[in-house]
């Protein structure tokens, strides 16, 4: 350790949220905060059939109303993807901004913008549509079967034209090595079928865009996004205009799980409305349109696995089948996606991964929260349990001697992006986390009785921080940033990175601080949009910390060189006999003379002297790709207690054992995992979407009183969840840190399952297990 | 639907006291009563048929509020709160299965909105409170302009969200009569998660005079088209030696009288294979409460 992280360490302290007081006094700006002079506020006509041809629309009685109407005819009917993080070469093109067919129950068919809400409201029960309803498909079984109703006949894939047979998006097949030489030489194979539904992203921000038309032809938008540049990019093409004309302010976001990664399918719709009305336009979502937006991948799958009397693989086979909806917005990088959690989770030896997705008549699936992972780690670490109990093998002990670690490939996104894994916690988290939740002492279920039946229950699993790789693949990352020190020693840092809640921008301004010694309240995130901002992906898979705090630390450095050089100007030093330490006191990071402290300077001083003698502004700008993409580790202990007369299930012991490398602000993991920990909970005990078989209108009709999430209530006491965190350092990110957002979600599906079949001894292979399943399930053992 | 948006064109009254309330009732036509609005505003905002010319807003009449216990009961106010209620020290102590269900109810920011007059006026099966009153013997006050009449909570319900009202009385007056000595009530429901509408619900108010049971009422919620009061086989229980054959049998019992169905929030099976366990539980809890041993 230097001398000066001795001295100022803002990395790894827990400091207050720079947005906090904002956020606690709701003075806060969201998307839907933003008021402008003359603006109109704009509904969507949502379909209530879920396949129908669009034979008319009739605006007149709406527009008599005063209201400016929006329908297919008034569109650019350019075929895109709202996703664009992937190359073109691998995005599947099927949507228009609205279409000439409804494709499910919901989804946007034509659009009013009116002086107020009720106005649009009273206009939207105005336009008069007719149409001519198809017979429709809610299973992927049923839209696969010869002659059934079909969703589209061609999409495109970039720039080439693409039938569409049996409904069939995407198949991927993926296979490396000798699967069947692998599954000849096993002792035993298993094979069980898992199943995922649909959930609700539930984020508390619904998805909506405020437009504005400007005097010089542009346009001004405000929306809910993980990219500012996505949504510009999208509405550039969209609308016919230069990328200079559209410019996309970064907001706060208020919770997405990955269903803003996409350009949300509204703000397409308001910028239509906006340049067709002249005016500005407001369109927010209300929750139950939110529930038809977008939804979690649900997943299918058929996993085979071959083990050896030793206690290790010989080969490994997932079949997943996916119903993705009505739209792609990413099914094919999903595949991939989950071949990859899949692939990295342990040392299979062969392996092999059949995908097909498949369009249904529903809400269109979008990333959420993991990205397959969680999907994909229910089956396989429910598998690795009901082999350990097959054969006889501690579960830890076999994790423990199979995972994947240290020199092994991980696929962060899928097989194009590849890196050696340089850390890794698995070890320390499933050896210590025994230890606290005494795994040795648990007792098989066959040795409890009673009502209540406590079990404990592992899993382990991970996500990836970001989707950078050795070489360029499928997919698009990098961030961009720049960082400029004022002539009072503050610095302004300018990016286009979002942050969802989670603290992403007070990581950055920590990584500045730190790199520069100057302290946090010196530190301003500047309010940016796309004019004044380099690209930026995405917030998403986990990158935010390693992949966006990896450029703002490559600028921040090249920025301290250039103030190392002008002090060396006015001290008469070399740069390199330079060094800088924080005086929080000062409010200033001051320059000394390396082991000579009487020769110093303040960074404010270096910064005014550049200014008065006309050497320029201290500042530096560019883009940074991180060239690995390292996992993050996560091991959960459970303790589930079964109400075997209601079918009931708590939780009242957890220990939630992360690995994020350096820890940048700890109370901010600790969030990460405990609100992940409870999105599981809700995921794996209470939360499920089911659709009408009949019309395909949800049963909950998007409502969230049908739609229940855990509460506080539903957790265990505080006192009883564990947090703990791993000794590791990542040799590529930024002070040694990873992600963990996504990871703190993957492991505690299995974990849950597990821990219910170690009290009543009962498999649940299928999602949600709710009081009903279980009891029914204890029943059919009664009889 | 749009839960931003309340779809219908209305008046808004609001009368300062309970004579100019019942005027506008006998006056007016398609008049819906506005008390915490936890139900109807929700019903309102989610396409609910309701035939709707004028929203009265009773919120703003001082005679309506209070709760009181004397010694003949506890008069119960149609704009007490369930908060309210909730921390009522004499609720608590002497009818103690009414406050378990106030407790279970919804969220604090519900309660605090939402009336126990409401809860029973709106008469949905679900209706928690209606297990306890109908189990204290409660005694519900319906007021028009030029009469009132009283009806005991049992008679109240007479389908999903119907009752015996006429469109121009108020439920002024909620009154629990006074318990009997060496009485217990206990209230339990299952729910989704915890602040939930319930799937099933049981309620139990009994007396005893050692091991004999001597007064009995149980109540089921969400099992039928209405709150149900278990008629025939409360009576059955008296004069009987309480047991945990008894309970179970009585459990048994209650399972087979209802006519559950399947709705979002659980089936019918789930409920039927659950009815009798409440069941056995609130007689056991209201049994100990009662000074009873199990």
């Amino acid at each position: 350790m230097s001398e000066q992280e001795t001295v100022y360490k803002i990395i790894g302290k827990a400091t207050p949220r720079i947005d906090g007081p904002a956020k606690v006094t709701g003075k806060m700006q969201y998307t839907s905060d933003i008021m402008l002079p003359g603006m109109l506020y704009g509904m969507v006509l949502r379909s209530p059939h879920a396949h129908a041809e669009i034979i008319s629309i009739d605006t007149a009685e709406a527009e008599a109303l005063g209201a400016v109407c929006l329908t297919y005819a008034d569109i650019n009917p350019i075929v895109y993807n709202e996703r664009s993080v992937s190359i073109p070469a691998a995005t599947y093109r099927d949507r228009t901004v609205l279409p000439a067919k409804a494709r499910h129950f919901g989804e946007p068919i034509a659009a009013v913008a009116a002086a107020s809400e009720e106005l649009a409201y009273q206009a939207l029960q105005l336009l008069k549509v007719e149409y001519k309803v198809l017979p429709a498909v809610f299973t992927p079984q049923e839209a696969m079967a010869d002659g059934a109703p079909q969703l589209y006949e061609q999409i495109w894939l970039g720039e080439e034209k693409v039938a569409v047979k049996n409904n069939i998006g995407v198949i991927r097949n993926i296979e490396e090595g000798d699967v069947e030489a692998g599954f000849a030489a096993a002792d035993r194979i298993f094979e069980h079928t898992f199943e995922l539904g649909r959930v609700y992203h539930d984020q508390l921000e619904t998805k909506g865009a405020v437009c504005a038309p400007e005097a010089d032809g542009s346009l001004t938008v405000w929306c809910t996004a993980q990219s500012i540049h996505a949504n510009r990019q999208l509405l550039g093409r969209v609308l016919g205009l230069p990328l200079s004309k559209i410019n996309v302010k970064k907001l706060p976001l208020g919770g997405a799980f990955g269903s803003s990664i996409q350009v949300n399918t509204v703000t397409p719709i308001c910028a239509c409305l906006a340049l067709k009305a002249g005016r500005p336009v407001k369109l927010i979502s209300s929750r139950e349109e939110d529930f038809y937006s977008h939804q979690k991948y649900p997943s299918v799958f058929e996993v085979k696995l071959g083990v050896a009397g030793e206690g290790r693989f010989t080969a490994a086979q997932v079949k997943c089948l996916v119903d993705f909806g009505a739209h792609q917005v990413q099914p094919l990088p999903y595949m991939g996606c989950v071949a990859g959690w899949f692939a990295s989770l342990y040392r299979y030896g062969p392996l092999r991964f059949l995908g097909t997705a498949v369009y249904t008549n529903k809400v269109p699936c979008c990333a959420m929260q993991g990205y397959g992972n969680p999907q994909i780690n229910f089956a396989i670490e429910s598998m690795v349990d009901i082999i350990c109990e097959e054969m006889g093998w501690d579960s830890v002990e076999f994790r423990l001697k199979n995972h994947r670690g240290v020199g092994d490939e991980f696929w962060g996104q899928g097989p194009t992006i590849r890196s050696i894994i340089k850390s890794c916690g698995v070890p320390e988290s499933l050896t210590k986390g025994g230890e606290i939740f005494a795994w040795k002492e648990r007792r098989p279920h066959t040795e409890k009785s009673g009502r209540y039946r406590k079990g404990i229950g592992v899993a382990r699993g991970f996500h990836t921080s970001g989707t950078g790789g050795p070489k360029e693949g499928e997919v698009i990352d990098y961030s961009s940033c720049m960082v400029k020190i004022n002539e009072d020693g503050s610095v302004d840092l300018i990016s286009a990175l979002m942050d969802h809640g989670g603290g992403t921008w007070d990581a950055m301004a920590k990584i500045v601080s730190q790199t520069l010694q100057v302290p946090m309240r010196m530190i301003g995130l500047s309010p940016t949009d796309t004019r004044n901002t380099g690209y930026d992906v995405c917030t998403h898979a986990t990158r935010g910390v390693y992949c966006g705090g990896a450029a703002v630390l490559y600028v921040t450095n090249k920025v301290k060189e250039k103030l190392l050089e002008y002090a060396g100007r006015i001290l008469f030093e070399h740069p390199a006999a330079l060094e800088i330490i924080c005086d929080e006191e000062l409010g200033q990071g001051v320059i000394f003379a390396k082991n000579y402290h009487q020769k110093s300077i303040t960074i404010g001083e270096v910064a005014k002297i550049a200014q008065i003698n006309s050497w320029g502004t201290i500042a530096y700008t560019d883009s940074y790709r991180q060239r690995n993409c390292p996992p993050c580790f996560t091991t959960h202990f459970l303790e589930v207690e079964v109400d075997t007369l209601t079918g009931e299930i708590t939780v009242p012991k957890a220990l939630l054992y992360g690995d994020c490398g350096t820890v940048i602000n700890p109370v901010l993991i600790d969030g990460q995992l405990i609100g992940s920990f409870n999105r599981g909970l809700g995921y794996t005990v209470y939360e499920s979407l089911d659709v009408d078989q009949k019309t395909g209108e949800l049963t909950n009709k998007g409502l969230l009183v049908d739609y229940k999430t855990p509460t506080a209530a539903e957790m265990p006491a505080a006192e009883n969840v564990l947090v703990h965190w791993t000794d590791t350092y990542e040799p590529s990110g930024p002070f040694g840190a990873k992600g963990i957002g996504e990871a703190a979600l993957a492991s505690v599906q299995a974990a849950l399952a597990n821990a219910v079949y170690n009290a009543i001894g009962i498999r649940f292979a299928k999602l949600p297990i709710t009081p009903e399943v279980v009891l029914a399930a204890l029943r059919a053992i009664d009889n | 639907m749009n839960t931003r948006i309340i779809p219908v064109n209305y008046n808004y009254l609001a009368p300062t006291t309970l004579a100019e309330a019942l005027t506008v009732l006998a006056d007016k036509p398609r008049v819906k009563i506005l008390a915490g609005g936890t139900d109807l505003i929700v019903k309102l905002k989610t396409g609910v048929d309701i035939p709707l010319e004028y929203l009265m807003d009773i919120k703003r009449i001082e005679e309506l509020k209070l709760p009181k216990y004397c010694q003949r009961g506890l008069f119960i106010g149609p704009l007490a709160t369930l908060s309210q209620l909730e921390k009522d020290p004499d609720l608590q102590k002497h009818y103690p299965a009414l406050a378990e269900a106030l407790r279970a109810m919804a969220a604090v920011s519900v309660r605090n909105m939402a009336t126990m007059a409401g809860n029973l006026c709106n008469a949905s099966p679900v209706a928690d409170t209606a297990g306890p009153a109908i189990c204290y013997g409660a005694q519900l006050k319906l007021e028009n302009i030029t009469n009132h009449r009283i009806i005991k909570a049992e008679d109240f319900f007479t389908g999903p969200q119907t009752n015996v009202m006429t469109p121009q009385e108020i439920l002024t007056e909620i009154f629990l009569p006074q318990p009997l000595a060496n009485c217990g009530g206990a209230f339990r429901k299952k729910t989704r998660v915890k602040a939930d509408i319930a799937k099933i619900s049981a309620t139990a108010v009994l007396a005893r005079e050692g091991n004999i049971i001597t007064h009995c009422r149980i109540a089921m919620g969400s099992i039928a088209a209405v709150p149900l009061f278990l008629g025939e086989l409360s009576a059955g229980l008296i004069g009987q030696e309480m047991s945990p054959d008894l309970r179970r049998e009585a459990g048994r019992k209650a399972a087979e009288t209802i006519k559950p169905i399947d709705d979002n929030r659980t089936t019918a099976g789930y409920r039927t294979a659950i009815a009798g366990l409440l069941v056995e539980e609130v007689l056991a809890a209201a049994w100990q409460r009662a000074g009873g041993e199990l």
